[in-house]
Formats: C-alpha cells, structure tokens, sequence
C-alpha cells in the first residue's frame, strides 16, 4: 500500500493531487450524483491536461468510474470540458 | 413516454431571440407528435471549451421532454441538418429533475 501511495508523487501528470482516501469519494450518502452537466464536479476527476484522472488516484469505485467516464465524454461533446488542455 | 434531456448550442451570431425561436421549433417537433415540453434552460451565451465552427462561443438551450423516441430521432435528424444548431445532443433520462442545473447554480455564484 506504502507503494501505491508514493506514486502520487512520482508518475502523475497532472499536478492535481488527492490524499489517498480508503473509499470512494462518491459513494457516500452525501456525495452528489454524477451528471454531465455538473462541471465543478466533474473537473475534480480530469487532470490539467484535461484527461481522466484514473482510479488509483482518485479512489473511486469501478461503477462510479465508469459513469463518471460517461458523464466525461457527454460533456466533452457539449464543448463544456476540454478534449485536451494545453494552457 | 420516455424522458430525454435535449442540449442544443446555438450559434453565437444569433441574438437571443432568435435562439430562443430556434430552440422552440425543436420542442415543438416533440409536442406535434404527442410529447410535453416539462423543462426548458438557458444557460446563456457560454464560452466554448474549444472551438466548434471558428466560434468560440455559443448559445445553450437545454430542453427537458417527454416525447417518442421518433420524436427524438427527428429532433437528431434536423439539429444535424440545421445551420444554426452547432451541436446536439440527446439523453435518455429516467426522470427530468425539477431542480435547475448545476450549470446554472455555478453562473449565479
């Protein structure tokens, strides 16, 4: 796990950077669902360069992930995030 | 019948009026054949994340119904041939929320 941990701080691209939660930070009762037009949501889970941040970053469940994934690519379409993000 | 969620981005060139004109023709396609119109958005004149057509702008209507799917299929068919309309797209939803979206909840921050 110790090993998992530190690769938050060699490999990632994206300079965004999340603790290493035990659960998913979606799957509490609080947590809000995932729809494509909520941007300020979505844009937690894409790095700066604009691409998806995987699961061993953001610790989100294999059923989150894949409609977080969905929810990506729809607003991608509606031109509300980026394909790709050069700035 | 079945709920979809309908976002058109209009071109930027047109005023809002006439964008909101545009956008009702398309809930009226749905409404002739037998759908209701239970939710209609504007989420104003949005920057574009990237540019679509050289504009960097565009109108967003977002159009909550509950219509056919040939309704549906017609409303795709001529947003594609449709000068003005940029881009479409069409979801199927299990239910229209009555809440506004978030879209509109981070533009009055």
């Amino acid at each position: 796990m110790s090993i998992e941990a530190n690769t938050n701080l060699d490999n990632s691209r994206g300079k965004v950077f999340f603790k290493r939660k035990k659960s998913c930070p979606l799957s509490e009762e609080a947590s809000p669902e995932i729809d494509y037009k909520d941007i300020e949501l979505l844009k937690k889970f894409i790095s700066e360069r604009g691409k998806i941040l995987p699961r061993r970053i953001t610790s989100v469940s294999s059923k989150k992930q894949r409609e977080l994934s969905a929810a990506i690519k729809k607003a991608r379409v509606l031109a509300l995030l980026p394909y790709v993000d050069n700035n | 019948m079945p709920f979809y969620e309908t976002t058109l981005i209009i071109r930027p060139e047109a005023t809002q009026q006439e964008a909101d004109k545009i956008a009702d023709n398309f809930s009226a396609i749905a409404t002739e054949k037998g759908g209701k119109l239970v939710k209609k958005e504007y989420w104003g004149l949005r920057s574009l994340a990237y540019k679509i057509d050289k504009s960097k702008k565009g109108h967003y209507y977002m159009l909550g119904l509950d219509a056919s799917s040939d309704a549906i299929s017609e409303i795709t068919r001529i947003a594609g041939i449709s000068e003005d309309v940029m881009r479409n797209l069409n979801v199927k939803v299990e239910a229209i929320s009555k809440e506004p979206s978030p879209v509109l909840r981070e533009a009055s921050k």
